[in-house]
């Protein structure tokens, strides 16, 4: 129970973390709080601005600015960007779904593919093709994800013109899509892999030394018997605490990926706010951004509870 | 020697050269005459075998076994004992001497960084020779094992009933509902009465001696010929132990397995066992039956080890048993033995038979 | 940002040695850890030792590429000649939009790309070796304090915070240094920590606690030294993935414009038409430094790691 307590606020202490990270940034940074607020290539005269710091209330004590900040954030209220002339909210709401689609489809197929080779190449790491695929992965990890989705676009698109080089669709059809998407879903999922490869890979070597998986040979299973009904599920377990912790890192391999790719979802929209200075809306992607992390971050945890009852518990009475 | 007549007779008919018919039915009964002779004489084979000695199940000649690392390190060796049907061997010895690679090395469960030499026999197939495949058949279902720590042998994430059911789908393609029904009644048998729900438990719920017996009803659910028991009674309280005593004998009595016991525990050993092999430092010193073991301990460590119980005065043997990497020259017990004298100290003794009874000292010619 | 973070996967492990730890100190036979030499160049054997090998190579290559880049540049970075050049024996990699050449640029970038990700990876080993070590030595309130903190940061996403702060900031080389090294210390503190409850339970930490030394002492003289031959593959795991996220923003033009590291590159690449021109003298070079570097880097890191592993296996296989 005391561990529900403490996972309970540690994860509400992260929210109130980020949403005091969210509320201070642009009122301690250097510069005037109001170009912070509204973004600073934003042309608007002296009057306007005096307006807006009222509007704000930037002139209010720190207390109530967070009061009201707080409030405003309850009402799903994320400011108003003057770049775009449209809520932030609206506009995320707009551009995160595509975003949400392309990472959920290829971090389901890196993870699962990242866990297969990786549980093979823990399985027997003296083998050849163990040292191959390691070497490999590491090598993929080692690559910026957008220097990858580059070399990519570069060879299947402009050398060989297999792929269409931009955008999610032509017309709005599910093969038009697919092929759009093929591309940055490979560089994402095979980027994502890289990262499962190698836990996973250090985790089954890890657990293949468990007295259970001596005891499943004794039993009389024989070679990948063992490892895929008795290893790889306990192996598995680091891997739902590291996609929970990579989302963040993750997510943003995959705004580089669609700025190469040019799909019109977060990343396009995150670069284009950093161009433009467009400060409401880069805060708003953050928040959303950090809010889905920690979700994320409980998904795991529930997740957990399910997958290993050493976590859960049980209530048993010793009858003989 | 009964046969010599009969030959006789075959020969002299054959050099009188009776007509075709006459010898076809001479022939023929000879050859009824022979069959029945093999016959009796297998008979009264195996009369003697059910009255003096059982069928060898279990043969290990010469057992050495190494590992290799920074510098080989000699675990065992000289190893031999056989088991013999539903009979009960038992290694004792102090922690460290190398029981439980023995009983690693039966089943081919060493990791790869060790050696092997030596022949072991499983009803006269070497199991040495065999490869993993034809292994895995065997483990299992004719040679189980039961780990000394069985929270830790039990898998965390899998539910106890799972697990119980995986050698009978493995080994016998068991539909999983009727293996279910199966391991519902092995439960049953081990004294669960809330069997049904005992399935569903985790290893990680269950104290270590339920854990216990759910690694025996894992390790004897389909019979096998020969059951290995590493350490059963390490870390169990004293109700514990007398539990798995009953359900050890129990065992014995309704599959007529033999059982290889290792343990440490002489009380224990002494209730359950028919024969004692004594290991000290990776070899046998002493093996004999367990009454006389008991009664009549020839070797010095042996007589040691039972002075040692609480009942026969506590007095324990001086100084340390050596580690593996380096053995003392010459019988490895001379720097604790009170009786030895100086050739203990160069030369290493050979183990030797004497009726019933085997011992590695030079006491015993 | 935590590139090449196995937090979890390492906590257990430490859980395991813990466990055996224990089953060890049975056997009586006390043993004073041994000295562990922390020298990059391990002695493997196959691929393990080729992949070392080729690690120390090519990192010695980028250090003295970073240390000496005169030696490698013919030319001084900021200056100009005919933009859009091809290769030629003049260029050897071509000029760029502005006319500078290639692989000047090359060569003085890789110090500023260096520095940036080894001075963040020591802020944030400083950092976390310093809560792990409080927090697994005092234990109790501090322990539950420091390690709530860390869980707490730890599911704050670091790269959209690094991007927003740092949109915010004026691009400069020590703002994104103190930014990625003030946001990636939890996975050190996590390894220091557990390693350090393992080692405070040792009989020379008691030894030394009852010997009266203070705990600043003993955690200088007697846990620190035990912990380091843990903290170095972190530390350049942690500078390879520091590495990757200069990269990263600066892509995104949160770099320092003053300062043109090999992200810078890539960047401007992309951006003033590199890309769409097909000059791949132009984009493929800092993309192929960045790569080698954070994987040779990455090479050494995980031959340490492995060395670990070692150890912890010899353990473990005693049978």
């Amino acid at each position: 129970m005391s561990e529900i307590a403490r996972k309970v606020t540690r994860y509400f202490t992260s929210l109130v973390l980020i949403i005091i990270i969210n509320f201070i940034l642009p009122r301690l940074m250097p510069g005037d709080p109001v170009k912070n607020l509204i973004g600073e290539d934003a042309y608007v005269s002296e009057e306007v601005m005096e307006e807006l710091r009222a509007e704000l209330g930037l002139n209010l004590p720190f207390s109530e600015q967070f009061i009201s900040y707080t409030s405003n954030l309850l009402h799903f209220d994320l400011g108003y960007s003057y770049h775009l002339h449209a809520p932030v909210a609206e506009i995320l709401l707009n551009k995160m779904s595509w975003t949400l689609i392309f990472v959920g489809v290829s971090v389901v197929i890196g993870t699962l593919l990242g866990c297969f080779l990786g549980a093979l190449a823990g399985w027997k790491p003296e083998r050849k093709a163990s040292h191959f695929t390691s070497f490999t992965f590491v090598v993929l990890s080692c690559i910026p994800p957008y220097f990858l989705a580059l070399l990519t676009l570069y060879i299947f698109s402009f050398k060989l013109g297999l792929f269409p080089s931009k955008g999610f669709y032509d017309t709005p059809e599910i093969g038009s899509v697919l092929h759009h998407l093929f591309l940055p879903v490979c560089v994402m999922s095979v980027f994502s892999a890289s990262r499962n490869f190698l836990v996973m890979r250090g985790s089954v070597i890890q657990e293949k030394e468990q007295l259970y998986a001596l005891y499943a040979r004794a039993k009389g299973l024989y070679n990948t018997d063992i490892l895929f009904r008795h290893i790889i599920k306990n192996a598995s377990l680091p891997i739902i605490t590291l996609l929970a912790l990579d989302f963040g890192f993750l997510f943003s391999g995959a705004l580089f990926i669609e700025i190469i790719f040019s799909l019109n979802g977060m990343g396009v929209m995150i670069y284009n706010a950093i161009m433009g200075k467009d400060y409401p809306l880069l805060q708003g992607a953050f928040l959303v951004i950090a809010f889905t992390a920690l979700l994320a971050n409980m998904f795991a945890d529930l997740l957990y509870i399910l997958i290993d009852p050493r976590v859960r518990g049980g209530s048993m009475d010793e009858s003989v | 020697m009964k046969i010599l007549p009969r030959n006789t007779l075959l020969e002299r008919n054959t050099l009188l050269e009776r007509n075709t018919l006459l010898e076809r039915n001479t022939l023929l009964e000879r050859n009824t005459l022979l069959e029945r002779n093999t016959l009796l004489e297998r008979n009264t084979l195996l009369e003697r075998n059910t009255l003096l000695e059982r069928n060898t199940l279990l043969e290990v000649r010469d057992l050495e076994v190494s590992f290799q690392g920074m510098e080989t390190v000699t675990v065992l060796s000289g190893i031999s004992f056989s088991i013999k049907e539903s009979e009960t061997l038992a290694l004792v010895g102090e922690t460290g001497c190398g029981k439980s690679v023995v009983a690693h090395a039966i089943m081919n469960l060493l990791p790869p960084e060790s050696r092997v030499k030596g022949n072991i026999e499983f009803r006269g197939k070497s199991l040495s020779e065999m490869n993993e495949k034809e292994m895995a058949k065997i483990r299992g279902r004719e040679i189980a094992i039961i780990f000394q720590n069985p929270s830790l042998a039990l898998n965390p994430v899998y539910s106890i009933g799972h697990q119980l059911v995986e050698p009978l789908c493995v080994h016998q393609k068991e539909k999983k509902k009727t293996a279910l029904y199966r391991v519902a009644l092995a439960l049953k048998r081990m004294g669960f009465v809330n069997f049904s729900e005992c399935m569903n438990y985790y290893p990680s719920w269950c104290s270590g001696g339920m854990n216990q017996r759910f690694l025996i009803a894992a390790s004897t659910i389909l019979n096998p010929a020969l059951l290995i028991a590493d350490e059963p009674s390490k870390g169990l309280d004293k109700k514990c132990i007398t539990e798995l005593e009953a359900e050890l004998k129990n065992l014995k009595m309704e599959s007529k397995s033999a059982l290889l016991l290792i343990s440490h525990d002489l009380d224990f050993v002494r209730r359950l066992a028919d024969r004692i092999a004594v290991m000290y430092a990776g070899e046998i010193v002493e093996l004999a039956n367990s009454s006389s073991l008991f009664e009549n301990p020839l070797h010095p460590y042996t007589r040691g080890l039972l002075n040692s119980l609480p009942e026969k005065g506590f007095i324990p043997i001086p100084g340390f048993s050596p580690p593996l990497n380096s053995l003392p020259s010459g019988c490895r017990f001379h720097p604790r033995c009170p009786l030895r004298e100086k050739r203990c100290i160069r030369v290493h003794p050979e183990i030797k038979e004497t009726g019933e009874k085997a011992v590695r000292c030079f006491l015993y010619p | 940002m935590n590139q090449f973070d196995c937090t979890d996967n390492s906590c257990m492990k430490e859980a395991g040695i813990e466990g055996f730890s224990e089953k060890k100190s049975e056997g009586s036979n006390f043993e004073f850890p041994e000295e562990t030499s922390y020298w990059i160049f391990q002695k493997h054997k196959g691929f393990q030792g080729l992949f070392n090998r080729i690690g120390v190579f090519l990192f010695i290559l980028f250090v003295l590429m970073a240390l000496f880049p005169s030696v490698f540049a013919p030319y001084a970075p900021e200056e100009r000649f005919i933009p859009y050049e091809a290769p030629s024996e003049e260029h050897l990699l071509g000029t760029n939009d502005i006319g500078n050449d290639i692989l000047s640029e090359l060569a003085f970038g890789a110090r500023i790309s260096m520095t940036v990700g080894f001075m963040a990876a020591l802020i944030s080993t400083l950092i976390g070796t310093a809560l792990g070590l409080c927090a697994g030595y005092f234990r109790g309130a501090l322990d539950e304090l420091l390690m709530g903190f860390t869980d707490v940061v730890l599911v704050i996403p670091k790269i959209p915070l690094i991007i927003v702060m740092g949109a915010f900031l004026r691009p400069s080389i020590w703002i994104l240094i103190s930014i990625l090294g003030l946001l990636s210390w939890e996975s050190t503190a996590r390894v220091t920590r557990s390693k350090t409850l393992q080692l405070r339970g040792a009989g020379y930490v008691k030894s030394a606690q009852c010997m009266g030394f203070s705990s600043y002492h003993i955690m200088k003289s007697d846990i620190f030294p035990n912990i380091i031959h843990i903290l170095f593959p972190k530390f350049m795991l942690a500078t390879a993935s520091a590495m990757i996220s200069e990269a990263s923003l600066s892509f995104l033009g949160l770099g320092d414009l003053s300062m043109k590291s090999w992200g810078m590159m890539l960047s401007f690449a992309f951006s003033q038409g590199g890309f769409i021109r097909d000059m791949w003298w132009w984009y493929m070079p800092p993309g192929i430094c960045i790569t080698l570097c954070v994987l040779s880097i990455a090479l050494i890191g995980f031959g340490l790691e492995a060395k670990e592993g070692e150890h912890f296996k010899e353990g473990a296989n005693t049978l």
